[in-house]
């Protein structure tokens, strides 16, 4: 654990230098934007607060692609699983109309299924026809975007709009904020412990982490690997959805516009590689992409470096972190194979009882 | 007859970019790399094609810058999974997610435009018409006229069949794929067989990112390989490899595109005519996962 802070640390520092470089050899002003990056999503409970709702989707698909990896499904369908399930909340907080301790609950639970029943059907064509989830997943990330695209722009488009959105959802379904933080920051948090606590302290957490490891091992011991393979499946596809309903839910517009998926599916990918699949450390991670993300637009208004920028230091992030956590992982075996080995030439000298050549050593 | 031919050069206008990228993963599908940063590749290329055309005037400055886009990605690559070891999917979303990163900024920062940027400024790849038989009625209409990228990819086809099975460098790099150990035992550095396949993978690639910004459309959008990355390794694993059946199979791919935008015109809303790629792929890896799995016990669940 230790070992993974300070390497983690190293990589950061790494990237932010490179980042650093890379906009000074544009002619500007890295330092100031640095400053700026970081007042801008921390030094203000208004900044704070923004990072932390930024978080919240993050958090949740995340959680989607580490689970999921951990457990080895590749499921790489958190865009299609984000698109269903902002999809499912925004037609069911249309066509319904309850009181608000009603209906959250009933879009939650809406979202969760929409995820959870797109991830299935990636989940099904592999166990029933063998298809390779990783491709599946990716192709039906298409198809919902493409599918999504044409319900926002054909029958579910609010006409008074320029750009294809629905109408806003009914009120019913909007969450609460709590001075500037919203409800979904702790819907996220909740999830993160749900999730922590199944796979730490629960028989069927074990088994997933078991055939994450090693397949066969599970199979051996007793584990339905089929069946915790859908499991893990419909709970990664049901956090991706989630995160889609709550951009909706807990968003700006209350509606599905064009583009609401951002890059959330792909950072949340990012953010479980870059947390070597951990549940904590995909918490900790989604909150450093929410700061990089927050940051950026007051680090545009600044010192106008684009705010795209921070894409690309979020890749670089993720390059050097994975990169020292395995080179280092290298290092330390090859340190303690020289400790190992100079400790048992020692002994073989003692036990010779000649100690000649100890200078060299 | 007319809507027949349109529909035959769009098939092969489509399939360009899928073959070449196919071709490109190739190489690292023999070498055992699993590299899924081919859609990333394509982009850095097609991006720095349009930088090149526009800021020189020149098709061949655009090809040349294009090619090192390509090729940069692929250096980045070996650097991180070759000597750093990070893992290969890692590494490959990395450059993904960096390559649609830094073009979306570079896109702003350069040309300060969101979203897509299109100017007469861009010289666009020529076209090749073929001497005689250009002036047949319909076979000139089908063979000739083409953005020249489309006959070096189908020349390409033939020569990575022929680089990867009858030469002495594709023997090491289908040994290298085999057992990498055993070839560094005989005195072949697997490391470097393993950089020049991810190196060639990135030429390709590069030049399947020129084709879509200077031949297929004369513009750079965000995004704009949109998916033909992934379809192109989708090609490589149903394929096994194979350069010439990546030929047909990346045909067979750009009629359903093309299919797609010959129906754009009629009343299925265009969403769904987009789709149709992308639904051939799952329907071609049904038949595919199919065939494989008679006989076999279902796969066990492979971690990452």
């Amino acid at each position: 654990m230790k070992k993974q802070i300070i390497t983690a640390f190293i990589g950061i520092i790494v990237a932010f230098l490179a980042g650093f470089i890379i906009m000074a050899l544009q002619g500007y002003n890295p330092a100031a934007s640095y400053y700026q990056l970081f007042s801008y999503s921390l030094f203000s409970r208004f900044a704070l607060f923004t990072t932390l709702n930024k978080a919240a989707p993050l958090i949740l698909t995340g959680l989607s692609a580490a689970i999921g990896f951990a457990s080895g499904a590749v499921n790489l369908g958190q865009v299609g699983q984000f698109l269903i399930g902002a999809m499912g909340v925004t037609a069911v907080g249309l066509w319904v109309d309850l009181p608000a301790p009603v209906m959250i609950p009933l879009l939650i639970a809406v979202a969760l299924s929409a995820g959870a029943f797109y991830a299935g059907i990636a989940a099904f064509l592999r166990v029933k026809f063998n298809m390779d989830e990783f491709i599946t997943t990716l192709m039906l990330n298409f198809l919902a975007g493409f599918f999504t695209l044409y319900l926002i722009s054909g029958p579910m488009i609010d006409e008074k709009m320029y750009s294809p959105m629905t109408p806003m959802i009914n009120r019913g379904g909007w969450f609460p904020q709590f001075g500037g933080l919203n409800f979904a920051f702790f819907l996220a948090v909740a999830a993160l412990a749900v999730i922590y606590f199944i796979w730490n302290y629960t028989k069927i957490g074990y088994e997933w982490k078991v055939m994450g490891r090693n397949a066969l091992f599970a199979k051996v011991g007793g584990c339905d690997n089929q069946k915790n393979y859908v499991r893990v499946m419909l709970v990664s596809g049901a956090l991706a959805g989630l995160a889609g309903a709550i951009m909706v839910l807990g968003g700006m517009q209350h509606r599905f516009v064009k583009g609401i998926d951002a890059n959330y599916g792909w950072d949340g990918v990012m953010i479980a590689i870059v947390a070597n699949n951990g549940v904590i450390g995909t918490g900790l991670y989604a909150l450093f992409f929410a700061m990089l993300q927050t940051g950026a637009m007051g680090m545009e208004l600044e010192t106008s470096v684009p705010s795209e920028f921070v894409l690309v230091l979020q890749a670089i992030t993720v390059l050097f972190v994975v990169a020292s956590r395995e080179s280092a992982h290298l290092l330390f075996n090859r340190i303690s194979v020289l400790l190992r080995l100079r400790k048992v030439r020692s002994q073989e000298r003692v036990s010779k009882g000649d100690d000649s050549d100890a200078a060299f050593d | 007859m007319q809507l027949l031919i349109e529909l035959l050069r769009s098939t092969i206008m489509a399939a360009t970019p899928v073959l070449l990228a196919a071709l490109g993963g190739t190489y690292t599908f023999y070498s055992n790399i699993f590299n899924i940063a081919m859609e990333g590749m394509m982009l850095i290329g097609a991006f720095m094609a349009v930088l090149g055309s526009y800021l020189f005037g020149s098709w061949v400055i655009g090809l040349l810058f294009g090619l090192a886009g390509g090729i940069l990605a692929a250096l980045i690559f070996i650097i991180f999974a070759v000597y750093l070891k990070t893992d290969e999917f890692v590494t490959g979303i990395a450059i993904n997610m960096l390559a649609l990163g830094g073009t979306t900024y570079l896109l702003r920062q350069i040309f300060d435009v969101k979203g897509a940027f299109m100017s007469p400024e861009i010289v666009a790849i020529p076209t090749w018409k073929i001497p005689l038989l250009h002036d047949i009625p319909v076979l000139g209409k089908l063979i000739s006229g083409y953005p020249f990228i489309v006959y070096v990819a189908l020349l390409a086809a033939l020569l990575v069949q022929f680089h990867v099975y009858k030469t002495r460098f594709g023997l090491r790099i289908r040994a290298t794929g085999e057992d990498a150990r055993t070839v560094d035992s005989v005195g072949v550095n697997s490391s470097s067989v393993k950089s020049i396949s991810i190196f060639y993978s990135g030429i390709l690639c590069g030049l399947a990112g020129v084709f879509l910004s200077l031949g297929y459309v004369n513009l750079f959008a965000e995004n704009m390989s949109n998916g033909r990355g992934w379809i192109a390794l989708a090609v490589i694993i149903l394929i096994q490899g194979r350069p010439l059946g990546i030929l047909l199979m990346s045909l067979v791919f750009g009629f359903f595109e093309g299919l797609g935008l010959t129906l754009q015109g009629t009343a299925i809303p265009s969403q769904f005519t987009q789709m149709v790629p992308y639904l051939a792929t799952l329907v071609a890896l049904y038949f595919y996962s199919r065939e494989k799995q008679t006989g076999v016990e279902v796969e066990e669940v492979e971690a990452v």
